[in-house]
């Protein structure tokens, strides 16, 4: 159970207070609702390019890890297709620090060349790095486009190639963060050694100055309904083969997201599922094999990867997933679903060890909808009935949902 | 009006109290370490053994006995354990170091009585069982294969191998054949060897009741484990300087890995030695990351790092750079160790990493995994609180001019192993 207390300043920024007096420190974090769907179709991966731009200086202060360094902070970020979220922690002593910091940047960047040249090219090496370079790496450049034709969620955040990051501009470096970048398109969450006092006396200092902007509504295209199976095969130099089958499902908003999520618990949570039974151990069809969703803001995508032993085809893998995916439409026993209620459970409670984690699940919800739901998930989760779970297995795993990626490596002569 | 070009001001770091470890010694002389903290209704326990990697007589014998202990034990079979710790959402972990090997279980505080025994069971009567270890040989061998794949994985091992030596179990290269050598008299006797005659230390994190910790005591009393005794006295440091080229063709990327063997954490020149490693390339805003990221974008990330184990450590620089800037980016590398043997760091800049390694400090003490892990680890390195008393005052004592002298005497670039995997 998280307490919290919660405000919006008149900027329509909204902050969440989670004290916590055991430790020195503080965690703050600030998520900008703004995600690679928001990104033009030619100019994919700008807003992880821009996450990148918010460490290159604020209007006021030329340097951001510097000092928050020197205050003893540790900061990181990410961006994901749904949300940019930016997270630090300091010794409480030093929290002013971090106000200064992210309320400057959050008025404004300083929008240099340099800065906009190096990250460029850190973000390019970023993409050789985890996208290039790596054997199965350009997994997701793959089957986004594969399972999605009109969505934006049909490329990964990181963009569809390296062009579209080189010809980033300044120009359009600045419209993005006058689009987007706007307290009252924020949620920001204080957690640890902070009164509500004091975030509310920081607050008003530091962060009631900055203007709110006309954000735009987010209007994007719904992805059709998919009627037919669609496959890829790709031959690559990788020492085994892979398979990969994305089926479209619901949003993190939809009430079916939870029956969803123990749908895939159910096929490949832990040693003990069916999958990892069935297949790895029994069949030794597979060294790995996982299915999970990925519980996205718009209609999403539930997917099952596997890994496959050396030797065995392609075709009876398959066929061993999808009869695998079978048995999940008819048999959910209610000692299968106490488990996996149980595992969910256990992951609630888990993430929330660090207040880094607590600070993020606040900031989560809250954008969801209310932080409050942070402390209904376990309800949420208790609900689902082992019917629900066999009926969204019945809708959604069927073939003329499915895409399949067969990633196979390459035959030597 | 409000002036956001000048920073709050920044005060010299509190003085960090250190918690005093709660220890309490079981029968056989075991240390239980308690950590009753936090706001999460979680325990962690975990067994720290004598059974790290360098008691193998040849590679994986170690790590798989580690691994494949939840593979079946007593009655249970491989499935009925997962079945059975899944069906309380629990985690059983394993992990296998240098000179310790632990297995922790992660519980949900209201089922520990009924997750305790499984955890019981899995320590107490692996199996070992033939097919078992068939599969873990399986999915060995293709996680290796994949992994041959990768610049970092070669450049890694390939270090490894140059500075410890093929003739070590550290620096030797482990190949798809010790997979299929691993079986089940091996992995039994490194078991009845270090496991049950080796049993390190007991930590409990998280928030339990005395109840609790009697049930945990009982359980390792039933082990009827004895305790072992290691201990780090510095190994001799001979160092055999080589650079290394691997071809890995068509990648876009080189991984360079450079560095040396080291001494561990009794050194007297170890705090200096890991302060002067956070200025070149230990945080954000270091030297490596500064030059070779922020200034000439050649890589996305870059670090060094001193590694220490019980006998000795390393000293490594790690990255992964665009291929055609390769050259480049080694010739900055050396620019930058040169320049720490040839300037004193600027006092600015080292009131900043030291105010970053006072604020890292509070964050590896904070929560009772973190504070359980810190306390552990000076055990089994046979250190106490002092230590970190020692740290603290030498970082906020240290002077450029002894990092300086540490520079000199240890970042010898004549002394470095290179290593480049690329095209």
């Amino acid at each position: 159970m998280l307490h919290y207390e919660k405000f919006t300043l008149e900027n329509g920024l909204t902050v969440i207070v989670h004290e916590d007096k055991s430790t020195p420190l503080v965690a703050l974090n600030i998520l900008y609702k703004v995600g690679a769907r928001d990104e033009d179709p030619d100019k994919t991966g700008f807003a992880h390019l821009f996450e990148h731009l918010m460490f290159g200086g604020s209007i006021n202060i030329p340097n951001y890890d510097e000092p928050l360094q020197l205050a003893g902070g540790e900061n990181n970020a990410f961006t994901n297709n749904d949300i940019t979220n930016y997270y630090l922690t300091i010794p409480a002593t030093n929290l002013e620090t971090a106000f200064w910091l992210e309320s400057d940047r959050m008025l404004s960047l300083a929008f240099t060349e340099k800065s906009l040249e190096v990250q460029r090219n850190v973000v390019i090496e970023e993409f050789k790095q985890r996208y290039l370079n790596q054997p199965y790496g350009d997994v997701w450049l793959k089957l986004r486009p594969l399972a999605y034709k009109v969505h934006p969620y049909q490329w990964a955040t990181i963009g569809k190639v390296t062009e579209h990051i080189e010809e980033a501009t300044l120009d359009y470096v600045k419209a993005f963060f006058k689009k987007w970048y706007a307290p009252n398109n924020a949620v920001m969450t204080i957690a640890g050694n902070c009164s509500l006092e004091r975030a509310k006396e920081l607050c008003n200092k530091w962060f009631t100055p900055i203007p709110a902007v006309n954000v735009p509504v987010r209007d994007l295209p719904k992805e059709p309904v998919q009627t037919e199976m669609r496959e890829l095969n790709v031959s690559n130099d990788v020492p085994t083969d892979h398979i990969y089958l994305a089926f479209h499902c619901c949003s993190r908003y939809d009430s079916d997201f939870y029956a969803t999520d123990l749908l895939s618990d159910v096929l490949s949570r832990g040693k003990s599922s069916r999958m990892y039974q069935k297949l790895v151990k029994e069949q030794k069809l597979f060294t790995d094999i996982g299915a999970y969703m990925m519980g996205e803001l718009d209609e999403s995508l539930f997917v099952v990867e596997g890994k496959l032993v050396n030797g065995i085809s392609i075709e009876s893998a398959e066929n061993a997933i999808f009869d695998i995916l079978e048995t999940a439409k008819t048999d959910v026993s209610e000692t299968e679903l106490l488990k996996v209620k149980n595992k969910a459970l256990a992951s609630l409670v888990f993430s929330e060890m660090s207040i880094g984690n607590k600070a993020l699940n606040l900031a989560y919800f809250e954008m969801l909808g209310n932080a409050d739901m942070a402390n209904q998930q376990e309800n949420l989760y208790n609900s689902v009935s082992s019917d629900q779970i066999k009926a969204i297995a019945k809708r959604i795993l069927v073939k003329s949902n499915c895409s399949i990626l067969r990633y196979q490596a390459k035959q030597h002569a | 009006m409000l002036n956001r070009t000048i920073s709050p001001e920044i005060p010299k770091p509190e003085k960090i109290s250190i918690p005093e470890p709660e220890i309490t010694t079981l029968e056989n002389g075991i240390p239980l370490f308690k950590v009753n903290l936090g706001t999460q209704d979680v325990i962690k326990v975990e067994l720290v053994f004598d059974a790290g990697i360098n008691y193998s007589t040849a590679p994986l014998i170690a790590n798989a006995t580690n691994d494949m202990l939840d593979e079946g034990s007593g009655i249970y079979s491989s499935a009925q354990i997962a079945e059975m710790l899944d069906m309380y959402g629990a985690y059983f972990q394993t992990d296998c170091g240098n000179d310790f090997a632990s297995v922790t279980l992660y519980s949900l505080s209201k089922f520990i009585d009924q997750t305790l025994p499984i955890f019981n069971t899995i320590v107490s009567e692996p199996n070992f069982d033939k097919n078992e270890i068939s599969t873990f040989a399986i999915q060995g061998k293709q996680r290796l294969a994949v992994s041959l794949n990768k610049v970092d994985f070669l450049a890694r091992r390939n270090f490894l191998n140059s500075i410890y030596g093929e003739n070590t179990i550290v620096g030797k290269m482990v190949k798809a054949e010790h997979y299929d050598a691993l079986n089940h008299d091996t992995l039994s006797n490194f078991y009845n060897d270090r496991y049950k005659k080796g049993l390190k230390a007991v930590v409990v994190a998280g928030k339990f009741t005395n109840e609790n910790i009697e049930s945990i005591k009982s359980l390792i009393k039933s082990l009827g484990f004895s305790k072992n005794d290691s201990t780090n006295i510095n190994s001799e440091i001979i160092l055999n300087p080589e650079k290394i080229y691997i071809t890995k063709k068509d990648s876009v990327q080189s991984a360079i890995r450079i560095g040396k063997k080291m001494f561990n954490r009794k050194h007297p020149d170890y705090f200096s030695f890991s302060i002067l490693n956070t200025v070149l390339g230990g945080y954000f805003g270091s030297r490596l990351m500064s030059n070779i990221r922020e200034d000439k974008g050649y890589t996305y990330g870059i670090g060094s790092g001193l590694a220490t184990n019980l006998k000795d450590g390393y000293f490594f620089i790690s990255t992964e750079v665009g291929s055609d800037v390769c050259k480049d980016a080694i010739k900055e590398i050396y620019f930058e160790t040169e320049r720490l043997r040839n300037e004193k760091i600027p006092t600015d800049e080292l009131r900043l990493v030291k105010n970053y390694l006072f604020g890292a400090f509070q964050r590896s003490i904070d929560g009772p995994f973190a504070l359980a892990d810190r306390q552990k680890s000076l055990y089994l390195n046979s250190l106490t609180n002092s230590h970190l008393e020692q740290y603290l005052t030498i970082l906020a004592e240290i002077t450029p001019e002894k990092l300086l002298e540490c520079a000199q005497k240890h970042l010898d670039q004549s002394l470095f192993t290179e290593v480049v995997v690329g095209p």
